[in-house]
């Protein structure tokens, strides 16, 4: 459960998020294809060596979810639930690699927040990131 | 393995910033509170303000991130370096090896506030390399 300081971090920070998805997001998947090679074997589709298009393409997809969950993060079962179905069924992205994600977003946040990066902007996020994680893996099995 | 080219921006960066270590281990302690449960003989850790303030949490910090360093300095034998220390941690402080990992991560993400952009996804996937390397030394000698 979030408390209402968490709540207020997340969305302080997703409005600094906000209209740049694509680039957040292609920088997210960058660095977790450069710091986690393995993590490429869920991107065939983007080919070999994902170019510019590419990364921004498929970060803004997913950094548009967040964005989803942070505007529903009281309900994430429910706005999550096709995501869900679609991880379960078709992705099935092993579990482990979720904090891996996590790891790189919050590297991408702190890199761009600097100073503004609280320690309470970064409990919050990552108890929020890994809710997210959690429903995104529930149905499983 | 790591190779020397790995460990220059690592040392330099290190030298660069004071209190990297304080603010990582106390960043730590507020972002996995279950973590605190190694140091509630620091006092005061009530509050997100009162970990990162707390004297020996910062203190301590600084003797890990020193030993952290110190580590970089012999990237081609992480077990032999960390060796007593894992053994300490075994023996002595019963740390689970889970933390070292978490606390590695942590670091990364402290000197990525730092540097910014400079903390570009080649010089983090380099740390991460290191602080994993360090984690699992650390780990090595459990029994």
């Amino acid at each position: 459960m979030l408390s209402a300081q968490e709540r207020a971090h997340i969305a302080q920070v997703w409005d600094l998020i906000a209209g740049h998805e694509a680039s957040f997001g292609a920088e997210l998947l960058l660095r977790l294809f450069t710091v986690y090679p393995s993590t490429k074997v869920y991107f065939r589709h983007l080919g070999d060596q994902p170019d510019e298009v590419q990364l921004l393409s498929h970060g803004q997809r997913m950094l548009q979810a967040v964005g989803v969950a942070v505007q529903y993060m009281d309900n994430l079962h429910a706005v999550l639930s096709p995501l869900a179905d679609l991880h379960a069924q078709v992705l099935r992205v092993d579990p482990t690699n979720f904090p891996l994600v996590i790891q790189c977003f919050q590297v991408v946040l702190a890199s761009h927040l600097q100073g503004e990066y609280t320690v309470e902007m970064q409990a919050a996020w990552d108890k929020f990131l890994t809710g997210v994680a959690v429903v995104l893996t529930e149905k499983y099995r | 393995s790591l190779s020397a080219s790995e460990s220059f921006p690592m040392s330099q960066l290190f030298v660069k910033v004071d209190e990297v270590g304080a603010e990582a281990l106390g960043r730590l302690l507020v972002v996995y509170p279950w973590t605190q449960r190694f140091f509630e003989h620091f006092g005061d850790l009530s509050s997100a303000d009162a970990v990162l303030g707390n004297a020996k949490v910062k203190a301590h910090g600084k003797k890990v991130l020193d030993s952290f360093s110190n580590g970089v300095q012999h990237l081609d034998d992480l077990k032999g370096t960390f060796a007593e220390l894992s053994e300490l941690h075994c023996d002595k402080l019963h740390v689970d090896p889970e933390n070292f990992r978490l606390l590695g991560n942590v670091l990364v993400i402290v000197l990525a506030r730092h540097f910014g952009k400079e903390f570009t996804p080649e010089l983090q996937a380099e740390f991460q390399k290191v602080v994993a390397g360090v984690a699992s030394a650390l780990a090595h000698r459990y029994h």
